[in-house]
């Protein structure tokens, strides 16, 4: 693990929903080549705390700062420009696209020809090639197929590999990225992540799962009704911990 | 990350490496049958080149429509519109250049324009109003269609001039249709749109996955509303095309032109469902149905099978993309070997079943069709 300087930190974070309160003074921070798992019951508020992350909310009070600077976002754009970016568990692919058309979904590379502007195939396919390699270590058997004829895993990678083709990208959330796999495609997922950390992002993942999140997971942030109850280093908790966490079992006990 | 690669490189199966080239195979096989079967039946009338020139022209009316409706089915969507966005136009442009003498060139231009405006209202009503495509379609196909009586009444305008002509029915330096030219040119580009430019990227996602599109920052109504704009000024050339050609247009004209042009563009293997477009299968499907019909007519059978035929080919082209994608949803790579499961061989009993019955019917069509004797 590279150094442990914060690259984003949360501080007194609540959101209100009308008079719902779904977040009540969250504090959340994540370090450069270090994997934070966030864990909580369902309506814990874990969705909530990555949306306003992710620029998707504004919080209703708290602050937001990205290398000790404090800043403001008003759409998930601006987060993607500041280098935050998520990977959600739907994975938002279009699967009769090509791998490379995904890649750059939304942003497509063009040349330019007479004025006339168009898509430029070629060097997509070169930059997605690249970054699924030097970035992931993948290599697709093809470039050709539509995406949905891939793995599970090998999708989620060009999900990934979505996010992290930005260059400046400093912090990436994923939702759930196992959920829907199977054993051996969660496995080649979580080897993903630890590529992603030796790289030195700052990796926040949610996940229900407490298997994944200790074999991955340097910090796990426990919340629970909206609230944050503990941050502990993996290393020194066991799951009976966590889980008592979870449900409220040690606050009572 | 050895262990992802190394899992990769399996070598792929045949039908791994046709699948990409399934949409092109199918239409190309059936005008392969449909010419084989011509050529044993009645090769010298069918294969004549005035006959051939016939089938072109007739396939060239509808091949600019074929192209946007390519686009229209990949997002999902569907316009039943089209003809009466055709016959509108075409009404229009026949009455600015007859009543109120617009030179031809403003009046061709003119037509195409209106058509995108028709196209334009579509896909307004669609996207702001919230109407289904079906339903909102449907319904300006009968207000269109309804403009159309109302202006032309029952006239039916006709002798237009050389420029309309040309482009209906015309021919570039001697030889070339000129319908067949501007056909064709449509396709290219409709090509260069799907494959080259954000609308036919945006198109494909936003059939294949609307929500990640949404997500990943496509503006999807925008490109949609697009969409509807290309295919009604695609049916305003097909109005001035089929005006050219008849060299006359009422408010009854191109009745069909909106379920003809949906069938070739499914034949040729763009999915109803969304996501999958081929502009060269729709050519092929345009071809497919024009050679279709053409057969029928060489075969003396009588006009009213061509709506049989043609209904009868969207059932078996959609029904058979719909199996040959449950297939490799199933992840059995090998054609035979799925086509031997208990379920498919009960399929198969039921499509020889429905097959023989309409083979049955078309041989009675064939008979009764030579009992009766042309009228003059």
């Amino acid at each position: 693990m590279s150094s442990k300087a914060p690259v984003i930190a949360m501080r007194g974070i609540t959101k209100r929903f009308g008079g719902v309160q779904a977040l009540d003074n969250v504090d959340l921070q994540a370090n450069a080549g270090e994997v934070l798992a966030i864990v909580g019951d369902n309506g814990a508020g874990k969705s909530t705390l990555i949306k306003i992350l992710t620029g998707v909310y504004k919080p209703t009070s708290g602050e937001i700062t990205l290398d000790g600077q404090p800043l403001s976002m008003n759409s998930h754009s601006d987060a993607i420009d500041l280098g935050i970016d998520a990977v959600y568990q739907t994975l938002a692919i279009a699967d009769h696209l090509d791998p490379a058309a995904n890649l750059f979904l939304g942003s497509e590379l063009t040349k330019s020809f007479l004025g006339f502007r168009y898509l430029d195939n070629k060097s997509m396919r070169e930059e997605s090639i690249r970054v699924l390699k030097e970035r992931l270590g993948v290599t697709l058997k093809s470039m050709d197929v539509a995406t949905e004829s891939l793995s599970g895993g090998q999708r989620q990678a060009v999900a990934i590999a979505r996010a992290v083709r930005h260059a400046d990208l400093r912090v990436l959330v994923m939702d759930e990225p196992t959920a829907a796999l199977g054993p051996q495609e969660t496995a080649r997922t979580l080897s993903l992540i630890k590529v992603l950390r030796e790289q030195g992002l700052a990796v926040i993942v949610i996940s229900h799962s407490l298997d994944d999140v200790f074999e991955i997971s340097d910090r796990v942030q426990v919340m629970r009704r909206g609230k944050n109850v503990g941050v502990k280093a993996t290393k020194k908790t066991t799951s009976q911990e966590i889980l008592g966490m979870i449900v409220g079992a040690t606050e009572e006990a | 990350m050895s262990d992802i690669q190394s899992s990769q490189e399996t070598r792929s199966t045949l039908a791994e490496r046709i699948d990409p080239y399934l949409a092109i195979l199918g239409p190309m096989a059936m005008i392969f049958l449909i010419a084989g079967f011509m050529a044993i039946v009645e090769p010298a009338r069918y294969f004549r080149l005035s006959n051939l020139n016939i089938i072109l022209l007739e396939s060239a009316l509808y091949m600019p429509m074929a192209m946007a409706m390519t686009f229209v089915i990949t997002q999902r969507g569907i316009d039943l519109s089209i003809g009466s966005v055709a016959a509108l136009s075409a009404i229009i442009m026949a009455f600015l250049i007859k009543q109120y003498g617009f030179p031809a060139e403003i009046a061709v231009i003119l037509a195409v324009l209106l058509g995108a405006l028709f196209g334009l209202i579509n896909g307004l009503v669609i996207t702001k109003f919230k109407v289904p495509d079906l339903i909102g379609t449907l319904a300006m196909d009968l207000v269109y269609r309804g403009f159309a009586l109302v202006l032309a009444k029952g006239l039916v305008l006709a002798r237009f001039p050389e420029l309309i002509t040309e482009i209906g029915r015309g021919q570039l330096f001697q030889f070339l249709p000129t319908p067949v030219v501007i056909g064709v040119l449509t396709l290219i580009g409709g090509y260069f749109l799907l494959t080259r430019t954000w609308f036919g990227r945006y198109s494909i996602a936003i059939g294949s996955n609307p929500e990640a599109a949404e997500m990943t920052g496509v503006a999807v109504d925008r490109h949609r509303v697009y969409a509807y704009v290309l295919m009604g000024a695609m049916a305003g050339l097909a109005g001035l095309m089929l005006t050219g050609k008849l060299n006359a247009v009422q408010a009854t004209s191109a009745p069909y032109f909106n379920l003809h042009v949906i069938a070739a563009v499914v034949v040729g293997g763009t999915s109803l469902f969304g996501g999958r477009a081929s502009m060269l299968g729709s050519f092929a499907g345009v071809l497919l149905l024009s050679m279709m019909i053409n057969a029928l007519v060489t075969l003396r059978i009588e006009f009213f099978w061509q709506s049989v035929a043609s209904g009868v080919v969207i059932i078996i082209s959609v029904a058979t993309y719909a199996w040959l994608q449950k297939k490799d949803r199933d992840g059995s790579s090998r054609l035979l070997s799925a086509l031997t499961t208990p379920d498919n061989i009960k399929l198969l009993r039921l499509t020889g079943l429905m097959l023989a019955a309409i083979f049955a019917l078309l041989a009675m069509g064939t008979l009764f069709a030579e009992v009766a004797k042309p009228s003059g």
